[in-house]
């Protein structure tokens, strides 16, 4: 899973409890979800998060979840904005893989080295997560200082956002010195390299000019000319990428994580050829979150004051519907509200509509807010989840639902059981080996062709790309695993009579997945004098046990010795091969013994 | 006082005044050395003899020794055909002295390599020389060879030294015991032992006969160990695979069973996993090459399964911002979690519709594409369980839980609130290792999105929770390296010692 590193200092700071020591501050994350996996070599907490909140990948965001778990903050705040000045003006040239843009300017930003760094591991860890790695979303931020661009219409200054031919042009790249090509970066640049992958494939690359020139070539790298340091004080975030609401939301994130270093927010107009948004969207959105399933859900019984309370410190706001009763259709698309009116709006929205104790609550229905920084409210549930880490789901009483069913086991499952017990009883150590395997141990090592009459030689179902050599396929039968056990245990004790109830799989097109999966019994008896005779008699013993007749034809089967392989019928129907192991086999495996052995369909012995 | 057959006549030919090895005891008894040495250690329990043990060294020539002891040492052999041709007086030519002493092919380099070292004489430039006051009957390795060969001993360690770096000699330590009466044993002596009569096995002609009455059983020494036996046993992880099921059988649960090989649509999209999760690139999946794609789906799952993805479900519910391709859904892989039976389950196409309540699970094998270590495989076993009812809440789920752990002996479950694409509310459930106290991961739960439930067609709650079965088999065994259980690595030896699980 993902880690973040916090500052344990700067979260005292911001959360403004600084008499919290370090084992408190790790046990209140702990109940945030945030894991405490170690210290860092800068003395920070590295923190083990699941990729839900989104907002929590900075100091600053962690804080904000802190200061309302503490009750310190209530409610939904949204930071207010200034009216824009800036124009991004996205042009037609725009490669069609990545066509959207996003953007913001934040004025008066007093960052320090912590905050220089906190803002770039949140600008990293949303690009690994929402980002997709920077695939979906690309974040550059700029020192808007260094940025010159003439004013379009009315005195605004614009930026372009524009396709390039990939050596069309030239600027200098973060961390190089020379002027290159945007294709040249690709190639020789350590950054381009890495995420030339992403844009490889285009025929125009995506770039974004001022009045100077280009400055930045996302999603791959900015232009050294707008780097950020510790000195910039205003700052321009522009965000690219190929769905509009996700760059908007990870804008939503940084721009919060500035607010709450004391910056100011300043709109940017995003001017496409055929429309116009005016960005950082901090609208909020609404859930319509009914008390009854709130209250089925967690288990208890909650007062619609507590629901409310719940809401507020989980940083939502709360009210009761006007139609709780009614239960009527309204449209469940509530109009957003008037971004003025949300404007710093820290206190708990009141709830004087106070209903006597006895009323039911079954058609009550809350509208709760969600704040623009969230990304994983996709629906009334996740609104209860976050009631619950606020009341505390450690404080639950967990109780055994008073639900009765009556269990069993497969019959499949029960089958395998049965035949591993007899094996048992006749004395073989039980294996448990891989399903996958390669084609040279599955095949070749055992002397059989694919796709052959012979047993074990089905066509395998194989695997794309494998990460390892060695697992390449579905094993199509057992033994060939069983002999790789006996190789590899070769200086332990004898006689060594091992089996394995296990799956094997070849390709079947009469199956749904056009992969016929089945269980297998194999088995080998592996000392100084084994022979056909002691594998065989076993056999014997299993086909009394289980009912079935058993007969065993003579067969050819490169595997086994001329004379000494023998097809293993079970009434009537060939599902499997006996006999005694071939020398060539043996001497491939490092045997130094004879080995009988047997496999067979475990179906058969139903 | 009565004594067994064997221990009377060791007693009676033991000695009192000098002690007597165990090889001259059976001789004098005509018994096995084995019986006396067994008889002699009983015995001596009873206070009536006492064995000591002296560990013997016997020196004995080597082939190449006797065959020196006959025809002399090689370089003694080239001193007497040295002198033979007038060596002693003038160097003599090597090939004519070498052909005349009869040596050949190693004995040659021997004879040479050891004539000066002994003051033979000297060899230079291809000619020999011999010192005339040389004694070859005075040579200490031929005397000491003469002398192990006729008495078998020797007085001269160094000489023995120097015989064993030849491989003329080898010397050989064996255990002797000798046996010699304690004064107890001459009393019990003089005051007469008589024969037990004691039989060693119980034999059908002695029970029929009736005879058995009258004898008395020989005493085995019950202590010592007996032979290993290396019986049939059940693996050490199929064993606690058992031990899972027959909880979840007694807590009502029914076992599922389905492919391996499956779409991801059953894998991953059933369970709204957005297909641009990071968990489902190939780096973490095994894709498969061949077959490629499942060509029957259930139509109208799919269509509601992708309106899911795109727009949510419920009156303000949200899709995901992510790309859904049918084409992604219908591609084969190994299942990365054992989720895609409960998913097939669910759909209502593997045992028709399952109507509420009712509890299900499975043991079985996910794959995944992680690097191996000691507690990593690629293939791993997954517990997988969920309990379908009316009207679940996170109570019951934690109620459900905590009596399956407390079965393995974990108690105080803490819930960790989590996050999980297909499960809201999520918890990551954490336990006390029984043994070292600490506080380690177990699991991960919750109860199942509206966004899965809803497309599948179940409109009540589902909780499920999965744990991989190889971190209880770890707690339960003390395996370190989980390569030692699972896989072709096995080693026999451990899972032969393997405490059986139950």
């Amino acid at each position: 899973m993902p880690t973040v590193d916090i500052d344990p200092d700067e979260l005292r700071e911001l959360t403004g409890r600084e008499e919290k020591s370090d084992e408190e501050l790790q046990a209140d994350l702990f109940a945030l979800g945030l894991e405490f996996e170690g210290w860092t070599e800068d003395d920070e907490f590295e923190l083990e998060f699941a990729p839900d909140r989104l907002d929590r990948l900075s100091v600053e965001g962690v804080a904000r979840s802190m200061r309302y778990q503490y009750g310190d903050a209530r409610g939904v705040h949204v930071p207010s904005t200034n009216a824009a000045d800036w124009t991004i003006e996205v042009e037609g040239s725009v490669p069609d893989e990545r066509p959207y843009v996003t953007g913001a300017v934040i004025r008066d930003v007093d960052l320090d080295e912590d905050g220089l760094d906190s803002l770039i591991q949140l600008q990293e860890k949303l690009h690994a997560t929402m980002g997709r790695k920077r695939a979906k979303g690309a974040i550059g931020i700029h020192d808007l200082t260094m940025l010159k661009g003439s004013p379009a219409t009315e005195g605004n200054p614009t930026i372009q956002y524009v396709g390039v031919e990939p050596d069309e042009d030239r600027f200098v790249p973060l961390d190089s010195d020379a002027e290159l090509t945007p294709a040249e970066v690709l190639e020789e640049h350590q950054t381009g390299r890495e995420y030339a992958d992403l844009v490889s494939e285009y025929e125009r690359y995506p770039a974004i000019y001022d009045d100077i020139g280009l400055f930045s070539f996302p999603p791959v790298i900015n232009g050294r000319r707008t780097e950020v340091s510790t000195d910039s004080r205003d700052l321009f975030v522009e965000m690219t990428g190929t769905d509009q609401w996700t760059i908007d939301k990870m804008l939503n994130i940084v721009c919060y994580a500035l607010a709450a270093r004391g910056a100011t927010l300043e709109d940017v107009r995003v001017e496409y050829p055929d429309s116009e948004l005016v960005r950082p969207d901090l609208s909020t959105k609404t859930k319509r979150v009914a008390h009854d399933r709130i209250e089925t859900l967690l288990g208890i019984d909650l007062d619609p004051d507590e629901v409310i309370d719940l809401a507020e410190r989980s940083g939502l706001d709360a009210t009761r519907s006007e139609d709780e009763a009614t239960g009527d259709d309204e449209s469940s698309i509530t109009p957003l509200e008037d971004r003025d009116g949300l404007e710093e709006r820290d206190g708990p929205v009141g709830s004087d509509e106070s209903k006597a104790e006895d009323v039911s609550t079954g058609d009550l229905v809350y509208e709760v807010t969600i704040p623009p920084y969230r990304v994983d409210v996709l629906h009334p549930l996740d609104v209860i989840d976050d009631l619950g880490r606020a009341y505390g789901f450690n404080d639950l009483e967990p109780r055994y639902p008073e639900v009765g069913t009556v269990g069993g086991r497969h019959e499949r499952s029960r089958l395998e059981r049965a035949a591993r017990t007899q094996l048992v009883g006749l004395g073989f150590e039980d294996m448990l080996n891989f399903h996958m395997i390669d084609e040279g141990q599955n095949y070749e090592r055992l002397d059989v062709e694919p796709g052959t009459d012979a047993y074990g030689a089905g066509e395998p179902a194989t695997i794309k790309e494998p990460y390892s050599e060695d697992y390449t396929m579905l094993r199509t039968w057992c033994l060939p695993s069983l002999l790789q056990v006996l190789e590899n245990n070769t200086h332990r004790a004898y006689p060594q009579h091992l089996s394995e109830v296990g799956f094997a799989a070849e390709l079947d097109e009469t199956e749904n997945t056009g992969v016929g999966e089945g269980r297998h019994i194999g088995a080998v008896l592996a000392s100084h004098d084994s022979g056909y005779e002691d594998a065989k008699a076993r056999l014997q013993a299993l086909a009394r046990d289980f009912n079935v007749e058993l007969e065993t034809p003579a067969t050819e089967h490169p595997t086994f010795i001329p004379g000494r392989a023998a097809n293993v019928v079970i009434d009537g129907e060939v599902v499997g091969v006996v006999g005694e192991i071939h020398p060539k086999v043996l001497v491939e495996h490092d045997l130094e013994v004879p080995v009988a052995a047997f496999e067979f369909d475990l179906e058969a012995l139903r | 006082m009565q004594l067994p057959e064997s221990q009377v006549a060791v007693l009676e030919a033991a000695n009192a005044d000098e002690a007597t090895p165990v090889d001259a005891l059976a001789a004098a008894t005509d018994l096995p050395p084995e019986t006396v040495t067994g008889a002699a250690f009983e015995l001596e329990e009873q206070g009536l003899v006492a064995v000591t043990e002296r560990v013997d060294e016997t020196i004995s020539l080597t082939d190449e020794g006797r065959t020196y002891v006959g025809d002399g040492l090689p370089e003694v052999r080239l001193y007497e055909a040295a002198l033979e041709a007038g060596a002693d007086a003038d160097p003599a030519p090597m090939g004519q002295v070498i052909g005349s002493s009869g040596l050949e092919g190693a004995a040659v380099d021997i004879a040479l390599s050891n004539y000066a070292r002994k003051g033979y004489g000297s060899i230079d430039s291809g000619e020999i020389t011999a010192d005339p006051d040389a004694d070859p009957a005075a040579d200490p390795e031929a005397n000491a060879l003469e002398s192990l060969a006729g008495e078998g001993t020797l007085d001269e360690s160094n000489v023995l030294d120097q015989l064993e770096r030849r491989g003329l000699a080898e010397v050989a330590e064996s255990t002797v015991r000798e046996v010699e009466l304690t004064e107890q044993g001459v009393t019990e002596l003089m005051a007469g032992v008589e024969t037990a009569e004691t039989v060693g096995q119980v034999t059908p002609e002695l029970l029929t006969s009736g005879e058995w009455e009258d004898v008395k059983f020989a005493e085995y020494n019950v202590e010592a160990d007996a032979e290993t036996v290396e019986g049939g046993c059940v693996h050490v992880l199929r064993e606690m695979s058992e031990r899972v099921k027959d909880v979840l059988v007694g807590m009502g649960f029914e076992e599922m069973d389905g492919p391996h090989a499956d779409a991801d649509f059953w894998i991953n999209d059933c369970l709204f996993m957005p297909q641009d999760h990071p968990a489902r690139t190939h780096w973490d999946r095994f894709a498969l090459e061949q077959p490629t794609h499942i060509d029957d789906l259930p139509e109208g799952l799919v269509e509601r399964v992708e309106r899911a993805h795109r727009e949510g479900v419920g009156e303000d519910g949200e899709g995901y911002h992510s790309p859904w391709d049918e084409d992604f859904a219908r591609a084969l892989a190994l299942r990365g979690h054992t989720t895609s039976l409960s998913t097939r389950y669910l759909s209502g196409t593997e045992i028709g519709e399952i109507e509420p309540p009712a509890r299900f699970f499975s043991v079985e094998k996910a794959y995944r594409n992680d690097t191996l270590d000691a507690t990593h495989l690629l293939e791993f076993y997954q517990i997988e369980g969920w309990v379908m009812a009316e009207d679940l809440s996170v109570r019951d789920l934690m109620g459900t839980f905590e009596e399956f752990y407390a079965q393995f002996g974990i108690e105080d479950i803490q819930f960790k609130p989590h996050y999980n694409p297909y499960t809201e509310p999520s918890f990551e459930l954490f336990g006390t290792h029984p043994t070292t106290g600490e506080l380690i991961e177990i699991g991960n739960s919750g109860i199942f999105r509206e966004e899965m439930l809803e497309p599948l067609g179940v409109d009540c709650d589902v909780m499920a929770w999965g744990l991989a079965l190889e971190r209880l088999a770890m707690l339960a065994t003390g395996a370190e390296d989980i390569r030692d259980l699972h896989g072709t690595l096995a080693d026999l030896e451990f899972l032969r010692n393997a405490e059986v699980t139950y």
